[in-house]
């Protein structure tokens, strides 16, 4: 099994080394085929894996060392991973739904003037997810978190001729980084406590300021990593990224290490279980406000990337209150449905030009069928409509929390509404879309690709993801079959109070499907039927199209100080004293010359004057030594 | 008269000789370098060389003396005279020209070396100066120095001959016509 | 010894050495300039010959005889310069002969 866990990690790495080595002389089709080989072969290698954990006795996993990579007097850390059921199944993940992405992108980013740095940062990505997800110590974490952050960076600001995307990137790189940060120090304090950071380590009893710090510093890697509340402002901006970017990094992989972190070091967020709650509580809180910004956005991708926000808002939240497996069931349906709804988009996208206003959009499935089902057999398993993937996994969480306490039912209640928006939105951007009579831009900018709807690269993926939103669900439905939370029990075992009785199960799955129908039902009637109009109601609009107005908040209280500070500083210290030093030695340096130059006068007088003057030194110099 | 009589009376004499040349040494010495017209200079010199013949018979080195007033007087100066009169009439002020410290310095440096002669003479005074040795006769004589040449210091005779010689050469070259480039 | 101590005659030939160095040093005139060099070069042979006495030691007078030979061939040489300038029309003032400026 660890020839597997090897295989996987390292088959993307040879892939992007590849590519990099070929360069130019590198067909792009070639390029394109070696990154997506290598993650089917990443593939390969966690399926091996899969069955080497399932083999092993008590499906207990095991780490695997290369060489120890980190001496500092007794602190080690080696070059390790670690195979067990959490990492197998994102090893799954990753590589499965990685490898239908990069397939699709070969049809997508075809004719692209960059295609083969595409190619060699996507196939980077996949190995640097992998790396965090298998790394066999909280070290080996870390560097996968910070290379993760970098291949994003690097594929947001793909189009780096872009300023938007520029910016875009560095903002993620940067909000990123300070989840990065907080990581680090949460790890010192480990490092200062146990002298070490491997896994067990986190079975280490901790004081309760130290567990409330460790567990507050990982929390803040995870929010920033996840895009949840109040480091969410990047994710948006972030689908200045190519599609495919979008749907594997900003919605099936990245984005989710904050909830695979959580279930990875649950037992010291266990230890800290307010700060575990308060994981929840963002979760719930990101939920909603995501699906309320998602109502007023007209660019396609951004709604599905508050979407995206919303349910890893959800997976939070289930994480939060100690059931680990239903979030990690979720993030793995959510997985595939949101990388299907962004791949969707993107056939749309690609059809028509890259326009992305959906409000010009209206009658897209008339023209392009497929397109059409698969983006709702992807919608309606994001609402949660049975027998599609979302009803299964988004239930459990909802019910969850119902046994924690006052605050259970404010998230239940949050779960609640959150269905709602997301039938919501979700209908809305389905209703304004696909169907009725084609708009005249639809009739106008519409071209197919050689009669058909994309390149077979890109319909292929599609249609397997398709597949997996109707069916990938039905591998778990508590209470009556968890396969999944029994897989992970040895490593993530659910909490007692996450535990519900069945009633409780079946009462918030009826009220969450029928309250997911109500909204898809009133997107019907208003979007479709324009049988009720759209409230003005200006406040709110406002406040969702500024998106809460948590990028001026930021923009004023981080950026605007350090942009005068900087510019303070340049004017005050950098242009008139280190700028000047240069010009001030050179000019100093003239001005001796000018004056040492005096001494040749070019007369034999003085060269004589200086012989009878030193030699009246140097029998000066023996009188005195005498 | 005595001895002692006899002594004082040559040792007085002595002393009058000596105050008289050593005065017109430096006094001829200052002419040379005061004159502006260069001829008048090289006369000087004729008498600072004279007085330090007289000078060097008072230190019983009669050839010297005698080759100082034939080679230097005799030959050296006369040539002096020649180039003089050929170059042609220059006068020029002495102390004038050249930058303003040059002056100054000049004369700082040349009264430094004065100095340091004096005060290591005088530190010496006490030491290696204080025992004179009496001289015999022949002390001085040709005789005397011809042997110490050709004998102990026979290496410094042919150096100093092969000098001149190269000496000799270089001045017929500097003093020939330019060649014509052809 | 008859007259003066040796340091007299020692006096004399640095005095004399003082005043050959100045004249070396202020003028202007190539011939003047050899003639102080001339100077300089009799106040040591006469220091030469006042420690030759002092010790006995017939070195020094030979010393002697040679610094006049070498001053000769020196003088020799430096009067061919002098016509050579002469005959190139260039003037002989040491200041103007100034190619070395910085």
């Amino acid at each position: 099994m660890t020839g597997g866990a090897w295989l996987c990690l390292l088959a993307p790495l040879v892939g992007t080394i590849l590519i990099l080595l070929g360069g130019s002389w590198l067909p792009r089709a070639a390029a394109a085929w070696i990154a997506t080989t290598s993650v089917f072969v990443a593939f390969g290698g966690a399926v091996w894996a899969l069955f080497g954990v399932r083999s092993s006795a008590g499906h207990q996993g095991e780490i695997t060392t290369a060489w120890t990579w980190l001496e500092s007097g007794s602190f080690h850390a080696g070059l390790q991973l670690l195979v067990d059921p959490l990492s197998a199944m994102m090893m799954l993940i990753v590589s499965g739904v990685g490898g239908l992405i990069v397939l699709y992108s070969i049809g997508y980013m075809d004719g692209d003037d960059e295609e083969r740095r595409y190619f060699a940062y996507i196939a980077f990505f996949v190995f640097s997810m992998l790396l965090l997800v298998e790394g066999g110590n909280l070290l080996m974490l870390l560097v996968g978190w910070g290379l993760v952050g970098l291949s994003s960076y690097l594929l947001i600001g793909f189009w780096h001729e872009r300023p938007s995307a520029v910016r875009a990137a560095k903002k993620a790189f940067v909000m990123n980084a300070f989840g990065d940060a907080t990581m680090a120090l949460a790890f010192f304090i480990l490092i200062a406590h146990t002298n070490s950071l491997s896994f067990g380590v986190l079975d280490a009893h901790l004081s309760s300021t130290q567990a409330n710090l460790v567990a507050l510093g990982l929390l803040g890697g995870a929010v920033a990593k996840s895009a949840q509340i109040p480091l969410q402002t990047w994710l948006p901006d972030a689908m200045e990224g190519p599609t495919p970017v979008s749907a594997l990094i900003h919605a099936a992989t990245m984005v989710t290490a904050g909830v695979y972190l959580i279930a990875r070091t649950h037992p010291i967020f266990e230890q800290a279980r307010t700060i575990e709650l308060i994981a929840a509580g963002t979760g719930a809180l990101t939920l909603l406000v995501a699906g309320l910004i998602a109502l007023v956005q007209t660019d396609i991708k951004r709604v599905i990337a508050y979407s995206t926000m919303s349910q890893i808002g959800y997976m939070f939240l289930g994480a939060g209150v100690g059931g680990y497996a239903n979030g990690m069931f979720h993030l793995m349906t959510h997985a595939f449905f949101k990388a299907l709804l962004f791949m969707t988009a993107g056939l749309a996208i690609h059809a028509l030009a890259n326009e992305q206003d959906i409000r010009k959009m209206r009658g897209l499935g008339r023209v392009m069928p497929f397109t059409k089902w698969c983006f709702l057999a992807g919608a309606l398993a994001l609402v949660g409509v049975p027998p599609f993937a979302g009803f299964f996994s988004k239930d459990p969480i909802i019910a969850s929390t119902l046994n924690i306490g006052w605050y259970g039912y404010v998230f239940y209640a949050c779960g609640i509404a959150g269905a709602f928006l997301t039938g919501l939105y979700t209908f809305r951007l389905w209703f304004l879309v696909f169907p009725g009579e084609p708009s005249p831009f639809v009739r106008e900018h519409y071209h197919d690709h050689h009669g058909r709807e994309g390149a077979w690269t890109m319909l292929v993926p599609v249609g397997v993801l398709a597949v997996l939103a109707t069916v990938g669900g039905w591998i778990q439905w508590p209470p009556l079959w968890e396969p999944i939370t029994h897989w992970l029990a040895p490593v993530a075992p659910t909490l007692a109070v996450a535990e519900v009785s069945s009633t409780q199960e079946y009462v918030t799955s009826a009220v969450t499907v029928l309250v997911g129908v109500a909204g898809i039902a009133l997107a019907w009637a208003v979007y479709s039927e324009r049988r009720i109009a759209i409230p003005a109601a200006p406040f709110w609009r406002r406040l969702f199209e500024n998106k809460f107005y948590f990028d001026r908040l930021y923009d004023r209280i981080f950026y605007a100080p350090s942009a005068e500070t900087a510019t303070f500083l340049r004017r005050e210290f950098e242009e008139p004293v280190v700028l000047q030093t240069g010009p001030d030695l050179g000019e100093a340096t003239l001005e001796t010359g000018g004056f040492v130059r005096r001494i040749q006068t070019g007369l034999l007088r003085t060269y004589v004057l200086f012989l009878a003057a030193g030699a009246a030194g140097v029998v000066l110099a023996f009188l005195i030594a005498k | 008269m005595n001895g002692l009589v006899l002594a004082s009376a040559g040792n007085v004499l002595v002393w009058i000789v000596w105050v008289v040349a050593a005065f017109s040494c430096i006094a001829s010495g200052l002419a040379v370098v005061t004159f502006s017209n260069p001829f008048y200079s090289a006369l000087a010199l004729i008498g600072n060389l004279a007085s330090l013949a007289v000078m060097y018979l008072l230190l019983s080195a009669e050839f010297v003396a005698a080759a100082q007033v034939l080679v230097y007087a005799g030959a050296v100066v006369v040539m002096f005279l020649f180039v003089i009169a050929y170059v042609g009439p220059r006068h020029e002020t002495p102390w004038s020209g050249g930058p303003g410290w040059q002056t100054v310095g000049a004369a700082a440096a040349a009264g430094a070396l004065l100095v340091e002669i004096v005060v290591a003479v005088g530190m010496q005074a006490s030491g290696s100066l204080a025992h004179e040795t009496e001289v015999g006769a022949a002390f001085g004589t040709p005789a005397w120095i011809g042997r110490i040449f050709l004998v102990d210091h026979l290496l410094a005779f042919e150096i100093t001959s092969v000098v001149l010689l190269v000496a000799a050469v270089g001045g017929v070259i500097l003093g020939s016509h330019t060649r014509r480039t052809a | 010894m008859l007259g003066p101590d040796t340091a007299w005659y020692l006096a004399v030939a640095a005095v004399l050495f003082g005043i050959g160095a100045l004249g070396v040093l202020i003028r202007r005139n190539t011939l003047v300039v050899l003639l102080s060099l001339e100077l300089m070069l009799n106040a040591g042979n006469l220091a030469l010959i006042a420690l030759s006495r002092h010790w006995h030691n017939g070195a020094g007078q030979v010393f002697a005889l040679s610094v006049m030979a070498v001053a000769a061939s020196e003088v020799c040489v430096g009067l061919g310069l002098v016509v050579a300038l002469n005959r190139r029309d260039l003037s002989l003032d040491v200041d103007t002969l100034s190619e070395l400026r910085g």
